[in-house]
């Protein structure tokens, strides 16, 4: 757990840093009174403030008691978990191109085998509903624009 | 008088049935997300937004105020019958609800919790009705020195009763303030950290953030664990008995009580009202040692506490424009995303919609007692759900709703990367809920914090010359000093981690 907050503490100094020079380029003050970049620069600073303590409490152990608690999970769920992350990113660089329809199909029915579904009927329906049944529900009953693809579905 | 005309003009629109099917709509739909655990109601509520996007604002905001509270009672059916809370706020539930699923009186338990909760939710929408207008005309006196003060108090709460570290949800705040500055700045129009990126300039989507965080992080924190156990117990005999009544109807009043008394405060969110409720309950009971064993008060007054707590929750947000948890930030998102700002303005800008919605609390409340009593077995039906259908689901109407907002694919894949940190935060319990108020709050507070500068020509003096913004700042800065040195009180520390 402490190795998680440390990680989390320079992830977030170095978010809180960067935030810090960019705010730079913008006035931080102008005729009208402060500027665009008044609110960053300062938040920016108090976030580096912050963190820096933080990063102080750990080195003297006063933030985590219980460092024995378990961070990563185990490999089977690491595995799916990265499944679904391979398969959300894959569903929304194929979304314009290929539409709602074509791109959910097999998200739903991939996803359903990956994290262990094993009844092929159900999944062919439950793929089936949550591409074509969840498009014809929203685009054309509740009128939410969802992407068609080129193939025109 | 003036109240009862509007309630009665907002009684008469949320009773079209167009409104009256949104209301039912919302409630089943709530109930069903509270009643799949992983989840929870900030979620549920934000992948539902869509469903609503061409919906007249009054009709969609009844629908997701339903999937709010309709929410916080499935969470129950499912703390009950399987011991796993449907949503944080039934984590109180288990401890006697699933012992009485246990021995049999599973029936009474959810009938005891449906009835806590009705009379939880229409005894706090009462109080909103009688405090929301007084409040609302007492918020109007407010300058921008003070709502920026008002803001800083109700961040300053959510962030000191967050998990367990102060520092550590204070810097969540601060980075959630940070992205909230993303976009064209509100006052001069100038683009802030877009990088050249068209779809920076609107900002960064607060829906996406969220279904990010609570939806794809918890489908990946439940992913890989271990099966659920339903216990079978009869669902026949609903109604308590004599001898429980007598036990449960003081409780009841109680956790209303506190329910409603946490709700009015920002930032306490929906566990400490139950937490607080349950363990009051077992100090004044003669009894003690039978809570954890199946004690009917232990679900009463939570129960009672949580739904009270849900509708007060609303009387913040309605009248300050000040979110008390994230749900009710998804909340306010919707009425953003509507073209609506909540505050005390709404109340004289748009009667029409705050006493339509504020009316629907009580149609909401109604249809959530007729649906969940005689229902509550085809609600456990659905625990027998395999979690992999729940998930995708859960995962599909996710990507759906990124989407939609604004038919951007990019959404998509700022909800990808907030779901990967909202899962790293929880898996080292960093809290979340300061990050999601900055977010929802930022661009107000940056707002009224530079109208007040420009005010007062750069002279920081204006916020500690005015004796209302003076006393709000102090009272942040006792909250969060208060927090520093831990003076809350034991249980409401617990709860909150």
């Amino acid at each position: 757990m402490r190795r998680g907050w440390q990680v989390a503490c320079f992830c977030l100094l170095g978010v809180f840093l960067a935030a810090l020079v960019i705010s730079l380029d913008y006035s931080l003050k102008d005729a009208l009174g402060p500027g665009p970049g008044f609110f960053p620069f300062w938040l920016s600073l108090i976030g580096i403030v912050l963190t820096g303590a933080m990063l102080v409490q750990l080195a003297r152990g006063s933030i985590i008691a219980d460092a024995a608690i378990e961070v990563l999970p185990d490999r089977s769920a690491a595995l799916q978990a990265g499944a679904v992350l391979v398969a959300l990113t894959v569903a929304a660089a194929l979304l314009d191109d290929l539409g709602f329809r074509l791109t959910m199909l097999p998200f739903v029915a991939g996803l359903l085998l990956v994290l262990g579904a094993r009844s092929l009927i159900a999944i062919a329906l439950t793929a089936v509903a949550g591409s074509f049944g969840v498009f014809h529900v929203f685009y054309y009953w509740l009128k939410v624009p969802l992407p068609i693809g080129v193939l025109g579905i | 008088m003036d109240t009862l005309q509007h309630l009665m003009t907002g009684l008469a629109a949320a009773m079209s049935w167009q409104n009256l099917v949104f209301a039912l709509i919302g409630c089943i739909l709530g109930t069903l997300i509270g009643v799949l655990p992983g989840l929870g109601p900030a979620a549920g509520t934000a992948i539902l937004i869509p469903l609503t996007f061409r919906l007249d604002p009054t009709g969609g905001l009844i629908m997701l105020s339903a999937i709010y509270y309709g929410a916080m009672y499935g969470g129950t059916i499912t703390s009950v019958l399987i011991n796993v809370p449907g949503e944080a706020a039934s984590v109180v539930t288990c401890f006697d609800g699933h012992q009485m699923a246990k021995q049999g009186r599973g029936g009474t338990a959810l009938g005891i919790a449906a009835i806590g909760s009705f009379v939880g939710g229409i005894t706090a929408t009462i109080a909103l009705v009688v405090v929301a207008p007084p409040l609302a005309r007492v918020a109007l006196s407010f300058g921008p020195p003070e709502f920026f003060a008002l803001m800083l108090v109700g961040l300053g709460l959510v962030t000191s009763l967050a998990g367990r570290s102060l520092l550590a949800g204070l810097a969540m705040a601060v980075l959630g303030l940070l992205i909230a500055m993303v976009g064209i700045d509100p006052v001069r129009g100038a683009p802030r950290f877009t990088f050249g990126i068209p779809s920076l300039y609107d900002g960064v989507g607060f829906i996406p953030v969220v279904m990010g965080l609570f939806g794809v992080a918890e489908i990946l924190l439940t992913i890989g664990g271990p099966p659920r156990q339903v216990v079978a117990t009869k669902l026949t005999s609903l109604l308590p008995s004599r001898e429980e009544w007598g036990r449960a109807w003081g409780a009841i009043a109680r956790g209303t009580g506190i329910g409603f008394f946490l709700g009015l405060i920002p930032g306490v969110g929906a566990i400490i009202p139950t937490f607080v409720a349950y363990v009051f309950e077992k100090r004044i009971s003669k009894t003690p040692e039978n809570f954890g064993q199946g004690a009917i008060e232990g679900v009463a007054a939570p129960e009672s506490a949580n739904n009270a707590y849900a509708n007060a929750a609303m009387i913040p947000l309605l009248t300050l424009g000040i979110p008390s948890s994230p749900t009710i930030a998804v909340l306010m998102g919707a009425f953003i995303v509507n073209g609506l700002t909540p505050g005390p303005f709404l109340f004289q800008e748009r009667p029409d919609l705050v006493w339509a919605v504020i009316a629907s609390f009580f149609l909401g409340n109604i249809l959530l007692l007729v649906l969940n009593l005689p229902l509550v077995g085809l609600w456990a039906r659905l625990l027998h759900l395999p979690y992999q259908y729940v998930c995708v689901g859960t995962l599909l109407f996710c990507v759906l709703g990124a989407y939609s907002l604004q038919q951007n694919v990019f959404d998509v894949g700022v909800m990808i990367v907030c779901g990967i940190i909202g899962y790293g935060m929880r898996r080292i319990d960093l809290p979340v809920a300061p990050l999601v108020l900055g977010l929802i709050l930022g661009p107000f507070i940056e707002k009224s914090l530079r109208t007040s500068l420009e005010m007062s020509g750069g002279d920081f003096s204006i916020f500690v010359t005015r004796p209302l913004c003076l006393g709000l700042l102090v009272i942040g800065g006792l909250i969060l000093l208060g927090s520093a040195l831990r003076l809350a009180p034991a249980e409401v520390r617990e709860a909150s981690k």
